[in-house]
């Protein structure tokens, strides 16, 4: 990926096992690199989510081409170190609608919030759950232990 | 001067068209919708959560519970995911890669009748979702009497599979209708000869059907590619795009088989169309498999280690399932259990089209555009 190479020197940028490439950008630089993918053709997301790293989140946007003459097209992973709380990006909804849905459900499950997403609300679980974010590490499910089912011959 | 007021319609999550527990809040003035909003989660039980507390052949059940209607691709994206974290450590067997191949195929020809089936039901033709299940039984039979299980296979290993295709199965090319739910390639014949035609004379080239569906739901080819649509919804709209094409998983860049594609402004009859082609497809590769599987023979199980510690890293691996683009991105922190698992579904994505899709329609239309985009709810909320 030539063209991220030469626009962000400055990016961290490595291949995964299958040849996709990575970049790790900072929080401000996000939409930037965003906006060249697409401008170079990477108008497919594929998914937005996020990783656990305990001591920090990392945010993934990973970009596609549909390119019908071109074969084994790689996927370019748009990475960003984000702190535990708090932790706020641009939205890329405008870009790509397709976005709308995953970056819900990476707000739902890690607690990244989107700024500019036309509707940030939670998408999996209830609008009212006060629960936390389950994805995260440290998430301790609060609810109230359902009984177990005990067998007849065994109960009292 | 009289007026009319915008009313406000729950459709769902106990409607019988939603294909499961899906709410649709639809803003209707008169019958025409004018706001569409899908509201998911109601069977949501994280399972990505519950896969990191698992080792990696313990997570391949949960896949399958994803998307019941197509179990098998869905194995195959995540065991697929795992191999290749091992780099060069496992090599799949050549027989097991055929294998793999065509209970997938079968499976997609299994899923695209359901598709179509519940698709015509929803627009009001009961019959064909019966005939739909008449020859799923059929393949299910057969792969019972592989797997062991009629839905939910866990056949897929990592480095393989868990067995081989027991004696018989794969029958002789002469096999006719008797034999079209105990031998893959009685199954086949029957599928070619008899099964297509009477889809494409009772439901394809029925007026009513095509009334209801030409026209409607119509989606641009640059907007199916911003919304990520992917799978029929994208060939629909007339982008020559399948992954398996594309981005050859398994050993599909060793068959021959076509890709459809809809006109440029596709609408949901041309999506349909797609899926029925499609289906011919899958029997044209499931032959070119039985071909291969009956001259040769060998292990289907390749070496691996007893407990399956991946090395440190990630993948993003990318499979073309029967509903689009199943994706699946592992973490691996060399422990036996998975770091993260995500998991990305095509019907999730590709239920944001409705807003997109239904305003300007009646509400009957809603239904035609939800069925063409099929989706499966287990699929949706994960």
């Amino acid at each position: 990926m030539e063209f991220l190479k030469e626009k962000f020197p400055e990016a961290q940028f490595a291949t995964l096992v299958n040849g996709d490439t990575e970049i790790l950008t900072t929080g401000a630089e996000y939409l930037n690199v965003v906006k060249a993918c697409h401008a170079a053709g990477y108008t497919f997301c594929s998914v937005v989510s996020a990783i656990d790293w305990k001591e920090r989140l990392t945010l993934v946007a990973s970009l596609c081409r549909i390119n019908p003459a071109e074969i084994n097209a790689r996927t370019i992973h748009v990475k960003v170190d984000l702190p535990r709380t708090g932790a706020h990006v641009q939205s890329i909804v405008e870009l790509y609608p397709g976005a709308n849905f995953h970056e819900r459900e990476t707000y739902d499950m890690y607690g990244i919030r989107f700024d500019g997403h036309p509707n940030h609300r939670r998408i999996l679980l209830p609008d009212n759950w006060q629960g936390g974010h389950p994805l995260l590490k440290d998430f301790i499910d609060k609810r109230p232990k359902r009984p177990r089912l005990v067998r007849y011959r065994n109960a009292e | 001067m009289e007026q009319t007021k915008e009313l406000l319609v729950n459709m769902g999550p106990q409607h019988p068209s939603t294909h499961g527990v899906l709410r649709l809040m639809v803003k209707l003035d008169g019958e025409t919708v004018t706001w569409c909003q899908p509201d998911v989660g109601y069977l949501h039980r994280c399972f990505e959560k519950l896969c990191e507390s698992k080792t990696y052949p313990q997570v391949i059940p949960f896949t399958d519970r994803t998307d019941y209607a197509g179990p098998m691709l869905h194995e195959l994206c995540f065991v697929e995911a795992t191999e290749k974290l091992f780099g060069e450590a496992i090599t799949v067997p050549d027989r097991a890669q055929y294998i793999r191949v065509l209970t997938s195929e079968f499976q997609r020809i299994c899923s695209h009748l359901l598709a179509l089936g519940s698709m015509a039901m929803d627009i009001g033709a009961v019959t064909p979702f019966l005939y739909c299940w008449r020859d799923r039984e059929k393949m299910y039979s057969i792969l019972e009497r592989i797997t062991g299980t009629r839905m939910l296979y866990n056949y897929f290993r990592v480095g393989g599979l868990r067995n081989d295709l027991p004696v018989g199965i794969i029958g002789s090319p002469n096999d006719g209708e008797d034999k079209a739910d105990k031998t893959f390639w009685g199954f086949i014949n029957y599928f070619d000869s008899y099964v297509v035609p009477q889809w494409e004379a009772l439901v394809t080239g029925n007026r009513i059907f095509q009334w209801r569906t030409m026209g409607v739901g119509c989606l641009k080819s640059e907007d199916a590619i911003a919304y990520s649509a992917s799978g029929a919804v994208l060939r629909g709209s007339g982008v020559k795009w399948d992954l398996r094409k594309n981005l050859p998983n398994s050993f599909y860049d060793r068959f021959e088989f076509d890709i459809p594609v809809g006109k440029e402004n596709g609408d949901c009859f041309d999506r349909w169309l797609v899926r029925q082609e499609e289906m011919k497809q899958s029997s044209r590769i499931v032959k070119q498999c039985l071909q291969w599987l009956a001259e040769n023979s060998g292990e289907v199980m390749g070496k691996v280690p007893r407990i399956l510690k991946p090395p440190k890293g990630e993948i993003y691996h990318r499979v073309e399932a029967a509903r689009g683009e199943v994706a699946c991105y592992v973490v691996s922190d060399g422990s036996p259990n998975p770091y993260k698992v995500k998991w990305r579904s095509p019907c999730f994505t590709h239920l944001q089209l409705m807003p997109h899709l239904c305003p300007g329609h009646k509400i009957a239309d809603v239904v035609a555009i939800l069925g063409s985009i099929d989706i499966v709810l287990g699929e949706v909320d994960r």
